[in-house]
C-alpha cells in the first residue's frame, strides 16, 4: 500500500455519542475505512448515522472514543475532507460556476486555477452550458449536480456524504449515482456515504455497514463483490446484483434480529 | 403574475387616466362654481399654474426641494450606515445588544416627532435638526432589518462554508452578510421614505428652508393652491425615490 493512500483512511474506534438530554445517538462504533474505499452506512432514520458522519467531519465534538481521519483528529474545514449534504446548499447569490469555485476561494487556490477546475467539473456533471445560471434557474437535479461538482472541486482525498441524493426523484437519483461513480472512478477518493436506501448502498459501495435503530450500533459490515467500474442503471437488470442484494438484505435482517430488533 | 399583467394592461391604464380626468374636472367644477369653497380645496387649474410657476418660472419649489432632498440624503445615509453598523455589531456581539436593548426599545417606541423641539434646541433652525430627526427614524428601521436579516441566515449554508474551509470572518462577510442583503434592502427602502418624513416634519415645525417650510408658509397664508402643488410634488418625489430604490434592488438582487 502506498503511503499516500494509507493517509486517506478513516479510523473509528469505540465511539459513543450522547446528546444533551441523554439521547444516545452512537453506541460503541468501531469501523475502519481504507484509502480509496467506497463505504456506505445504512440504517433507519434517526439511527445516528448522520451523527457519526458529523463526528468524523468535526462538526460535532468527539467526547468518547477515537476518530482519525488521514491520521489526524477530526476538524471542520480541513483541506483533505470534502462534505456534501442532501440539500444542495448552493449559495443563491452565486452562479453555478461561482458556487463550484467557492471551495478553492476559501482554500486560497489562485483564481485561474480554480476557474479551470470548476469549468472542467461542471462539464463532467453535464452542466457546461449552465455555468452562469443562478441556482434559482436550475432544477433540483441540476443543483445537486453543481453541489457534486463543488464537492469534487475540493480535491480532498476523503469525502463525507450525507444522503446526497436523498431528496431527488428516483430517475434523477439513478442518473446522479452514475455521475458520482464516474467521478469517483476517475479520481479515487475515500468515500463515506450515508444513506437509508439499501439499493443505493449496494450498487455504489465496496462495503455496506448496517446500523441498528437508536442507539445506533454497527451490526453488520458486508463486502459487495460486484466488479468495477459499475453502472448503477445497468445493475438494476443484473441478476448477480439481485443475488447480492438479497444476500445483504438477509444479513441485515439477521443483524437486526440478533440485536433484538424485528424488521417490519 | 396574472394580477401584474392585468395591472399593466392598456385597459386598466385607460380606465385610470379617464377616472383621473373626470375627478379633476369635477374638482375644477366644484371649485369654480364655489359648490365647495376653493379656500379648502383649491382649484386644479390654479394648482397646476402654481406648479408651473414654481418649477419652471421662478423655480421656488425646486430650490426648496434641493434643501429637503439634501437633508433627506444626509439623514438617510447617516442613519443607514449607523443602522447597518449597529445591526452587525449586535449580531457579532450579542451582549452589546442585550445591554443597549432597553435604551433602543424606549427610543424606538417614542413618537420621534416629539424629539423635534429638543433637536431644534440642540442643532438650531438649520438643516442639522432636520437631519437628526430623519436619521432617528431611518436608524431604527435599518437596524432592525439588519439584525433580522443576519439572524435568519440558513444554518446549513454556514455549516457548508465551514466545511469548505472558510474562517469566521469569511463566513460573516461572504455568507451571513450577503444573505442579509435582501432584508437590509427592504429596510433601506422604508428608511428612505421615513427619512423624507422626518425631514419634512422637522421643516414644518420650524425652519427657514425646505418643502416643509414652504408648505407651512403657504398653509398659514391660505394659499391652498400652493399647498396642493407642494403635496403633488412631494407625492411624485416619494414615488420616484421608491422606484429608484426598487430599481437598485432589482439589479443588486438579480439572483433572487
Amino acid at each position: 500500500m502506498q503511503p499516500e493512500e494509507r493517509s486517506a483512511s478513516i479510523d473509528i474506534e469505540n465511539v459513543n455519542h450522547l446528546f444533551a438530554g441523554g439521547v444516545r445517538a452512537v453506541c460503541d462504533a468501531t469501523l475502519r475505512i481504507h484509502a480509496g474505499e467506497f463505504v456506505s452506512v445504512v440504517g433507519p432514520s434517526g439511527c445516528g448515522k448522520t451523527t457519526l458522519l458529523n463526528l468524523i467531519a468535526g462538526l460535532i465534538e468527539l467526547r468518547d472514543g477515537r476518530i482519525a481521519v488521514a491520521g489526524a483528529a477530526p476538524l471542520a474545514g480541513r483541506n483533505d475532507v470534502a462534505y456534501m449534504l442532501a440539500r444542495d446548499c448552493l449559495y443563491p447569490w452565486r452562479t453555478a460556476l461561482e458556487n463550484v469555485m467557492m471551495a478553492g476561494e476559501f482554500r486560497g487556490v489562485p483564481k485561474a486555477a480554480r476557474m479551470k477546475r470548476a469549468k472542467e467539473l461542471l462539464g463532467r456533471v453535464g452542466l457546461a452550458d449552465f455555468e452562469n445560471h443562478y441556482p434559482k434557474a436550475l432544477s433540483h437535479g441540476m443543483r445537486q449536480r453543481v453541489a457534486l461538482a463543488r464537492t469534487f472541486s475540493m480535491d480532498s482525498p476523503v469525502m463525507l456524504m450525507d444522503e446526497p441524493f436523498g431528496a431527488l426523484d428516483a430517475q434523477t437519483k439513478l442518473q446522479l449515482e452514475d455521475v458520482l461513480l464516474d467521478l469517483w472512478n476517475a479520481e479515487k477518493r475515500t468515500v463515506l456515504f450515508i444513506t437509508h436506501d439499501l439499493n443505493e448502498a449496494v450498487t455504489m459501495s465496496d462495503r455496506v455497514v448496517v446500523m441498528s435503530p437508536r442507539p445506533g450500533r454497527i451490526i453488520a459490515d458486508i463486502p459487495i463483490p460486484l466488479p468495477r467500474p459499475r453502472s448503477v442503471r445497468a445493475l438494476q437488470k443484473d441478476p448477480h446484483y439481485h443475488e447480492i442484494y438479497s444476500n445483504v438484505w438477509s444479513r441485515l435482517e439477521e443483524g437486526l434480529s440478533q440485536n433484538g430488533v424485528h424488521p417490519a | 403574475m396574472k394580477t401584474e399583467i392585468q395591472r399593466n394592461s392598456p385597459t386598466v391604464l385607460i380606465a385610470q387616466i379617464v377616472s383621473l380626468a373626470v375627478f379633476l374636472l369635477l374638482w375644477e367644477w366644484a371649485a369654480k362654481t364655489k359648490t365647495v369653497d376653493p379656500l379648502f380645496i383649491g382649484q386644479p387649474t390654479k394648482i397646476f399654474a402654481y406648479l408651473y410657476q414654481s418649477t419652471v418660472v421662478d423655480q421656488v419649489l425646486l430650490k426648496e426641494a434641493v434643501w429637503t432632498l439634501s437633508e433627506t440624503a444626509a439623514a438617510f445615509v447617516l442613519g443607514s450606515v449607523a443602522g447597518i453598523a449597529f445591526g452587525l455589531l449586535f449580531v457579532l456581539y450579542e451582549p452589546i445588544e442585550r445591554f443597549l436593548d432597553p435604551l433602543f426599545s424606549a427610543l424606538n417606541s417614542l413618537p420621534r416627532i416629539a424629539l423635534a423641539p429638543l433637536f431644534l434646541l440642540w442643532f438650531g433652525l438649520g438643516p442639522l435638526s432636520k437631519i437628526a430627526l430623519g436619521l432617528s427614524l431611518t436608524f431604527f428601521i435599518v437596524l432592525n432589518n439588519t439584525v433580522a436579516g443576519a439572524r435568519s441566515v440558513d444554518s446549513d449554508l454556514i455549516i457548508l462554508a465551514r466545511m469548505l474551509g472558510a474562517g469566521k470572518a469569511r463566513i460573516f462577510f461572504k455568507v451571513t452578510l450577503i444573505s442579509a442583503v435582501p432584508t437590509i434592502f427592504s429596510g433601506l427602502r422604508l428608511g428612505l421614505i421615513y427619512a423624507l418624513l422626518g425631514v419634512i416634519g422637522g421643516e414644518i415645525i420650524a425652519s427657514q428652508h425646505g418643502l416643509g417650510q414652504l408648505l407651512s408658509l403657504l398653509a398659514n397664508t391660505f394659499e391652498t393652491n400652493g399647498v396642493f402643488a407642494v403635496l403633488f410634488f412631494l407625492a411624485a418625489l416619494g414615488v420616484t425615490l421608491s422606484k429608484l430604490m426598487s430599481a437598485i434592488e432589482a439589479y443588486l438582487l438579480r439572483w433572487r
